[in-house]
């Protein structure tokens, strides 16, 4: 969980997780652009492939040896993403009941929305979210214009934490918030776009590239101290 | 090799529901999220596949029966059939899905509507299968599955 302060408040800066069906270059570009998406993951999203995403973004287990199988790791990860509070927007209800229970069978709680609309509501209530995972691709709101007041919150708390020093100068607050987009279809996701905070996990899923693309990734930012 | 004759049975149908294409490993994936503290889950997210898909259905049936194909409407309509569709590992009706889609894209009318009635049957023949499966695995009673360690 991020945490920072602001005038002794606390936030609690969720993970967002996008899901999509389908991302166009120009959706990718302006997502790198706008620093949205950290990682992209393919629908359907398997069940193993949920919780090694979001034990990538939480931070959990990073010193866990290259290369290691995931999957016989998750004896370990289910008891580190146990109590982890994640919220699924997605409105396609089938995908969104296949996404909630593959978190479940990690002991994580999940709560799951039809919409962008209906998610951002529940931000602005004093709800903890250690993740989103959310679908890029909805009929009136969709997925990066419901993690945009995300990014935007977290940037007013970096600036904050920073005492108006410019983001990228200060080390300090420097809150990134993980993204994971899910998508059906191919998405030709370059190295740049892994640098700019994108990943990109194409079917199938391959669980050593995903953890060597992920421990890029980590490697790249900043660590920060996830608890 | 299953001992029980039903289990058996039950196994043959199974692969069957591979070998012949109606679905792909997704399908795996469901079955996977299936444990004693979920277990019926793959029927229950069949059952709301149904539930849910049924409406689309009625939807795009609606819409072709509308000249001329509003086809932004129709591919939106399947958008979301494909995505249920390959969110159960439906491979045969994802595929048809994905024909209607190029239809659509393309503006081949004609194309839409024969695409929709292979898909429709696919659609039906599927749920046929796996109402004779559920049935079947029902009868078999719970199963004991390797669940994940705690």
């Amino acid at each position: 969980m991020l945490e920072g302060k602001q005038n002794g408040q606390v936030f609690k800066l969720p993970k967002v997780i996008l899901l999509a069906t389908n991302i166009t270059n120009v959706e990718l570009e302006k997502a790198k652009a706008a620093g949205f998406a950290d990682t992209v993951i393919m629908k359907p999203m398997r069940a193993s492939m949920a919780a090694a995403c979001l034990q990538q973004v939480l931070g959990i287990g990073k010193k866990r040896q290259a290369g290691k199988n995931m999957l016989n790791g998750s004896m370990a990860l289910q008891g580190l993403l146990c109590g982890k509070k994640i919220l699924v927007v997605d409105d396609n209800m089938v995908h969104q009941r296949v996404v909630a229970g593959a978190l479940k069978k990690f002991e994580v709680a999940v709560e799951c929305r039809e919409s962008g609309k209906a998610a951002l509501k529940l931000l602005q209530r004093p709800y903890c979210f250690d993740a989103y995972f959310m679908d890029i691709q909805m009929p009136e709101m969709n997925g990066f214009e419901a993690t945009h007041p995300i990014r935007m919150m977290e940037s007013k708390a970096n600036k904050q934490m920073n005492g108006g020093m410019d983001e990228d100068s200060g080390r300090k607050g420097e809150w990134h918030v993980p993204i994971l987009a899910m998508t059906a279809d191919v998405i030709h996701a370059t190295y740049d776009a892994l640098n700019a905070g994108w990943m990109d996990v194409s079917k199938p899923f391959e669980e050593a590239k995903l953890y060597q693309v992920v421990a890029e990734f980590f490697k790249s930012t900043r660590s920060n101290c996830f608890t | 090799m299953e001992r029980n004759p039903i289990r058996r049975q039950l196994a043959i149908m199974r692969q069957s529901l591979f070998d012949q294409g109606h679905v792909d490993e997704q399908f795996v994936q469901l079955e996977e999220l299936q444990d004693d503290a979920n277990p019926n889950f793959v029927e229950e997210v069949v059952t709301l596949y149904y539930r849910d898909s049924a409406r689309i259905i009625l939807n795009i049936e609606q819409a072709l029966e509308r000249k001329p194909f509003d086809f932004g409407k129709l591919d939106a309509y399947m958008h979301q059939f494909k995505g249920s569709s390959s969110s159960i590992g439906a491979k045969k009706v994802k595929a048809e899905s994905t024909l209607f889609r190029e239809c659509c894209k393309s503006g081949n009318g004609e194309g839409c509507m024969r695409s929709f009635q292979q898909l429709k049957k696919e659609y039906a023949t599927l749920r046929k299968k796996f109402g004779a499966y559920f049935q079947l695995a029902r009868q078999a009673g719970p199963v004991e599955t390797a669940s994940r360690p705690k």
